[in-house]
């Protein structure tokens, strides 16, 4: 725009025109888009009696945090009536398997597949290609047939296992697509130095993965996280994540709704994927963008 | 011949991946592909049934339910690609406008961070006829306002794609910023040295500059759209009765709720035969592209 | 410090053969450039010889040692590359330590020859830094540090100093050629620079085609092209080639060009001696060239010529002369150049025992 300014000098008024116009319209939508979660937020704070009376935008004329503190330690999901924290510690315990696990796994496997002289590296990464957009249901009955098997089935292991399964060919694309673009003469003069897969892997390789390991890292807690069908079909009582908690505490309600604690319910679910959202946005977005197109 | 460690090491290194790749995907997709010629009901039968091999494949187009999937699939596709309308319209703006950039990008974008099942309970909550949006616009005196969406079969399917569309619109507009960004500044500069007008440059030139940007979002959205389930889930459960039906929720439901694993697999095969039909281009959009750009570093 | 030999090397990519029974003897001690245009195959034979690339068919020999199915790290080499290849997450110590990570030294060995290293190379006072933090000579003397402190038999060079301006390349070509000296290892050193080739290199061999065209020390090279490919590609500004006939005359031998100018033969050095008729190419080195001498030499060819163009270079000019339909470049000191016109007459000389001549269709030198 400054550029504009030297060529045009009469033109600054016009565009700071269009300018205002531009800005009052993409905050109108950033309203929009910030509705949901404004009316989450407030009703999650209000008491059921304000709720009732029906100005849903208003704000609390009380706050109060009795709803928040009921969803955590009381709220029932199905017969258990012990709050969302069961459902919150079940995530976190299915979370760090998955995610050291998937990213372990992906990260050798693109490292192997990027650099090293593989003869069947093509039509592998051909295969993992298909096998990133498969729908989930094709493969669910043989996984979960698979974990019965392996005696995890109802265990959060088994929830973590499937995790890394399905996030396997995308996140090797991911892994492999970055380290492809690590110079070869690098390579080649670590082979010749040292010529050990793993040495090569732990000293130069790691230590060059540090901005994608994050993308990557972002990507997968937000998916898991997020995850309702892999933990609802793989979970058993008293293993299910967050997510299958909030489900089933908002669908399968007796008696009177708490819209309140619904909201407060929803709000600490999505808490965590949001705080990393907001702290570490940038990365985020290279990840789905990753996840999308290199895919 | 002495061993060459070099050559055997990444190849031990890969057996995880291949194992992987081979029982989980494609044993398990061809242990599905059988399952949908048997006559499996509950319990896995090995058996194909020579005598009618297509038996859940018939059975699957006489059930109304998915015949309502499918329509929902189409619905819900053409519905949710204006998620790609609004996110290039919101990147635009943002490109052109580059101030507030960083602040519009996370707002635009964070319902992709939070899970649909908190979409769902937001959503369902601003719908709500007691106490949401209905109510908030009758007591302002519109009588007629009604946004009882959820519980009319007729509407419910629109409440899913509108709050689809607030869920993915952030994504398709930071593809479409990547894209944006990635076309060269000059052309900027000689449209406005020629005096074009601004929409007609984006209408001529740009927008066409970015087709495969469209494309790769147009293929993404319609995988997204096939395997739509949680939306559905947390918004209506698939009600009022098999209304808001996908094959995603269609083929949970024959396996959990029905226990027909015969039927099931034959939806989960047609689920695959739509994906390949969407991936296929992908595919070859993708090997095109590295053609032209191997053609590129020749010249 | 071992000899270097390719024997009968065959390398293909898919149906594209590469390399086609290529052989090739590097004596100990010996620095040999393989010099040629790019896709020659020099690059292609040099990470045969690293390992970096598996031969066809055909051998590879270090010394008495069959390297051919080694893998790069056991084959006793250290290799420097274009693009320097520093691991960016290492300091320079760790640059250089990590090259030694496949031999399991104790550690006061290493510590000796990373010292050793960093002092030959004034590396001490960049030892802490990252890669990044260094400019393109540092980078460089840490590339070929990293390849010395492995204390390997045969150090293996990638058109190293194609990266660096052309200063620094000066600087650089000497220190290599130093570092040569002292610690005479056999190098095979690679780049398409013929200045690099003939001020560093023992031998050179010159590829093209997946061929080599000839291999011997840079003054047989540059004085006795083997064939015109050779000629041509050797030397700046580049030799002056004239399409001639053969001719018998009296019983000694000459050339007759296009435009009947003739130029008596007696007194070359005739390799073999082609028919009368037979189509030639005569060719004159720039530099070789008298002018203005007074009577002609003995054995020289002299001619007077019309100036077309005087181009000066800085140090040098070269004039160019209307010759035989065609035009000859004339190396000339500037004050000479800088008193001649297009158009004038120049009368030169040029010395029968310096002219090349080759078979103007198999190339090959008579």
């Amino acid at each position: 725009m400054t550029d504009t300014n030297v060529m045009y000098p009469r033109k600054p008024k016009r565009i700071t025109g269009r300018s205002i116009a531009v800005l009052v319209f993409l905050s109108m939508a950033a309203m929009f888009f910030c509705v949901p979660l404004y009316v989450l937020i407030v009703t999650s704070f209000k008491e059921m009696d304000q709720i009732r009376e029906g100005a849903m935008f208003s704000l609390p004329t009380k706050w109060t945090l009795e709803a928040w503190h009921f969803a955590w330690f009381e709220a029932c999901s199905g017969l258990n009536c012990s709050g969302l924290r069961a459902g919150f510690w079940n995530s976190v315990v299915i979370l760090v398997p998955s995610l050291t696990a998937s990213i372990a796994l992906s990260m050798v496997t693109g490292y192997a597949l990027a650099l090293w002289d593989v003869k069947w590296a093509g039509p592998f990464l051909f295969v993992l290609f298909l096998c990133a957009f498969v729908p989930f249901q094709i493969i669910m009955y043989p996984l979960i047939r698979l974990t019965v098997t392996m005696g995890i089935y109802g265990s959060t292991t088994a929830i973590a296992f499937v995790h890394t399964v399905l996030a396997m060919p995308i996140l090797t694309l991911i892994f492999r697509n970055f380290y492809k673009d690590i110079p070869p003469e690098l390579i080649k003069a670590a082979i010749m130095d040292s010529g050990s897969f793993w040495r090569i892997f732990v000293e130069i390789i790691l230590p060059m993965s540090g901005n994608i390991l994050i993308v990557v890292l972002i990507l997968q807690i937000t998916s898991i996280w997020n995850d309702y069908l892999i933990g609802v079909t793989f979970g058993g009582l008293g293993t299910k994540p967050m997510t299958v908690h909030l489900a089933n505490m908002v669908t399968v309600s007796t008696g009177t709704v708490s819209y309140n604690v619904n909201m407060a319910a929803a709000l600490l679910t999505a808490i965590p994927p949001l705080v990393i959202y907001f702290v570490l946005g940038k990365f985020f977005v290279q990840g789905i963008a990753a996840g999308a197109i290199k895919g | 011949m002495p061993l060459r460690w070099s050559r055997i090491t990444p190849q031990i290194a890969l057996a995880p991946a291949v194992g992987v790749t081979l029982v989980a995907f494609l044993g398990a997709i061809g242990w599905t592909i059988l399952m949908s010629f048997t006559r499996s009901r509950r319990l896995p039968e090995y058996e194909i049934d020579w005598d009618n091999p297509f038996r859940q494949f018939n059975r699957l187009f006489n059930d109304a339910g998915w015949q309502i999937s499918l329509q929902n699939l189409i619905v819900l596709a053409l519905g949710s690609a204006l998620a790609i309308v609004v996110g290039f319209i919101l990147a635009a703006m943002i490109e052109r406008e580059r101030r507030g950039e960083d602040v519009f990008r996370t707002v635009f974008l964070y319902p992709l961070a939070v899970s649909l099942i908190v979409t769902g309970v937001a959503w369902r909550w601003i719908l709500n006829p007691q106490f949401g949006i209905e109510s908030l616009l009758r007591g302002l005196g519109w009588e007629s306002a009604s946004f009882n969406w959820l519980s009319d079969p007729a509407t419910a399917m629109y409440a899913i794609i509108i709050a689809s569309i607030w869920q993915s619109a952030g994504f398709y507009m930071a593809l479409m910023l990547a894209g944006l960004k990635g076309i060269n500044t000059e052309i900027w500069s000689a449209a406005r040295i020629d005096g074009v007008r601004l929409w007609r440059v984006y209408i001529e030139i740009i927008i066409p500059m970015m087709k495969f940007t469209f494309l790769t979002c147009a293929i993404l959205l319609s995988l997204g759209v096939i395997k739509a389930f949680d939306i559905v889930l947390a918004m209506t459960n698939g009600g009022p009765g098999q209304s808001t039906w996908v094959p995603a929720y269609y083929t949970i439901n024959a396996m959990s709720a029905k226990g027909n694993l015969g039927l099931a697999s034959a939806a989960a095969v047609l689920m695959l035969l739509i994906t390949l039909a969407v991936f296929l281009p992908l595919v070859a959009l993708t090997s095109w592209q590295q053609r032209q750009a191997r053609k590129g570093h020749a010249t | 410090m071992p000899s270097v030999s390719f024997e009968h090397i065959v390398k293909r990519f898919g149906a594209v053969t590469v390399l086609d029974g290529l052989n090739l003897t590097v004596e100990k001690g010996d620095f040999l450039v393989l010099l040629g245009p790019s896709g020659c195959g020099k690059t292609t034979l040099l990470n045969l010889l690293a390992g970096l690339l598996d031969v066809s068919s055909g051998r590879i020999m270090i010394g008495d040692r069959d390297v051919t199915e080694l893998d790069p790290k056991d084959r006793g080499l250290a290799m420097v590359f274009q693009s320097y290849a520093l691991y960016p997450t290492k300091t320079v110590e760790g640059n250089l330590r990590f090259g030694l990570s496949a031999r399991k030294l104790p550690k006061a060995e290493a510590d000796a020859r990373v010292t050793w290293a960093s002092e030959l190379l004034q590396l001490t006072p960049l030892m802490r830094r990252k890669p990044s933090e260094l400019s393109g000579g540092q980078r460089q003397r840490v590339a070929i540090g990293r390849a010395l402190v492995k204390h390997a038999d045969v150090l293996l060079f990638d058109e190293p100093l194609s990266n660096l301006d052309a200063k620094l390349r000066t600087e650089m070509r000497l220190e290599i050629k130093k570092l040569h000296d002292t610690l005479s290892p056999t190098v095979v050193y690679v780049t398409h620079d013929q200045i690099e080739a003939m001020t560093m290199a023992t031998k050179i061999a010159i590829m093209n085609g997946g061929e080599i065209q000839q291999f011997g020390t840079p003054d047989e090279v540059y004085e006795n092209p083997a064939n015109l490919f050779v000629a041509s590609f050797i030397g700046s500004p580049a030799m002056n080639l004239t399409n001639a006939r053969f001719r018998i005359t009296d019983g000694s031998p000459g050339a007759m060009f296009d435009n009947g100018t003739k130029m008596d033969l007696t007194g070359y050095d005739f390799v073999s001696t082609p028919q009368d008729g037979d189509a030639i190419a005569v060719g004159m080195r720039p530099e070789h060239f008298l002018i203005d001498t007074q009577g002609t030499q003995q054995s020289h060819s002299a001619f007077d010529l019309t100036v077309k163009m005087v181009e000066r270079t800085g140090s040098d000019a070269l004039i160019s002369l209307e010759f035989a339909d065609d035009q000859l470049f004339v190396r000339a000191e500037p004050d000479r150049a800088a008193k001649t016109r297009p158009g004038e007459t120049v009368s030169v000389q040029y010395p029968t025992a310096k002219l090349n001549l080759f078979d103007a269709r198999e190339g090959r030198r008579l």
